[in-house]
């Protein structure tokens, strides 16, 4: 009985642990070919139209595109290459994130 | 005078070598206006249904550094993305051109079908930029003329988004066809600035005869 109860109450922390988790609330996509203000321009137009977008940052120092996910939604990382390569820009890599874009800008802009 | 053997040795100093490019990105909307010293005035504009292609419209006035004829050429063209290199942080592209369209001139007897093709190639980073531009024109029994521009740019300080981004630029230009004698050398400063909505880029400078070079574009 008492091993039932502690497998349990077992279960419900770790079920409690994993609401916890944060879900991802930005996308950041490391990309090659972004040098230009134009490029800027066009990726931020475009990533800005798919419905889960909340906001766009693109930083060219960085070679970096992140995205703000609007509450509760995501985006695949097929459809974001697409949409980059659609774009002309090559994706080098994609990586979800709890942090908000803010959060993000403030990163990079604290960086060296 | 032709730039071609000078443009050729740069294209090998460089690992490629542009200019306001004519497709901006997907779904973009470029007008751009070009004044040349007084030789040539040009206006464009473009839609870019793909960052590939673009199509658009465009006027040319030419105007003979000694006066003795002037041109104006309406065209249609297409712009086309033949080649792009996305590197860690840099771009290189290749463009190519064509178009057809309707000129006068007080050189030759009234309107005549023009036929233009040209070409772009560049290499930029966040702090160097370099181009390279040909574009020729000719109409049957009229005229055949070619203007190649190369440009290298410097910036003093690498740009993000959000910031104005300033660029000193170096030009040399020649034209044959009897339009200049010479290369005609000029110095730049641009200015680029993204704003909601859109991008606006100006630049101004002097060739060494002291004439005003200059040149925008807004991308929307």
């Amino acid at each position: 009985m008492i091993h039932r109860l502690i497998a349990a109450l077992f279960a419900a922390l770790m079920s409690l642990s994993a609401l916890a988790q944060d879900p991802p609330r930005t996308i950041e996509m490391r990309v090659d070919g972004l040098v230009c203000a134009f490029c800027a321009q066009g990726i931020s137009k475009k990533l800005g139209k798919l419905e889960a977008t909340e906001e766009v940052l693109v930083s060219l120092e960085n070679g970096l595109v992140a995205i703000a996910l609007k509450a509760g939604q995501d985006l695949s990382d097929e459809s974001l290459s697409r949409s980059l390569t659609d774009a002309g820009y090559t994706v080098k890599a994609i990586e979800r994130k709890a942090e908000s874009l803010d959060a993000v800008r403030a990163r990079l802009k604290a960086k060296p | 005078m032709s730039l071609f053997p000078y443009l050729g040795a740069l294209a090998c100093l460089l690992p490629a070598v542009v200019f306001a490019k004519p497709i901006a990105y997907q779904g973009g909307t470029a007008i751009m206006g070009e004044y040349g010293a007084g030789t040539m005035q040009e206006v464009q504009a473009f839609y870019a249904p793909s960052y590939r292609w673009s199509a658009g419209i465009g006027l040319l006035h030419l105007e003979a550094d000694d006066h003795r004829f002037s041109r104006d050429i309406a065209y249609l063209r297409g712009n086309l993305l033949l080649r792009r290199w996305n590197l860690p942080r840099a771009q290189a592209n290749v463009f190519a051109w064509g178009g057809i369209g309707t000129a006068s001139g007080s050189d030759f007897e009234g309107p005549k079908t023009g036929w233009n093709a040209g070409g772009q190639a560049d290499y930029e980073t966040l702090r160097f930029y370099s181009s390279l531009r040909t574009d020729w024109q000719y109409a049957q029994n009229a005229y055949s003329h070619r203007i190649d521009t190369v440009q290298l740019g410097w910036a003093p300080y690498a740009h993000d988004w959000d910031r104005l981004a300033t660029w000193f630029v170096l030009q040399g230009r020649t034209y044959t066809g009897g339009i200049y004698e010479g290369v005609e050398p000029a110095a730049l400063i641009r200015l680029f600035k993204n704003g909601r909505r859109g991008a606006v880029w100006v630049e101004a400078g002097v060739t060494r005869e002291g004439r005003l070079q200059s040149m925008f574009m807004f991308n929307f």
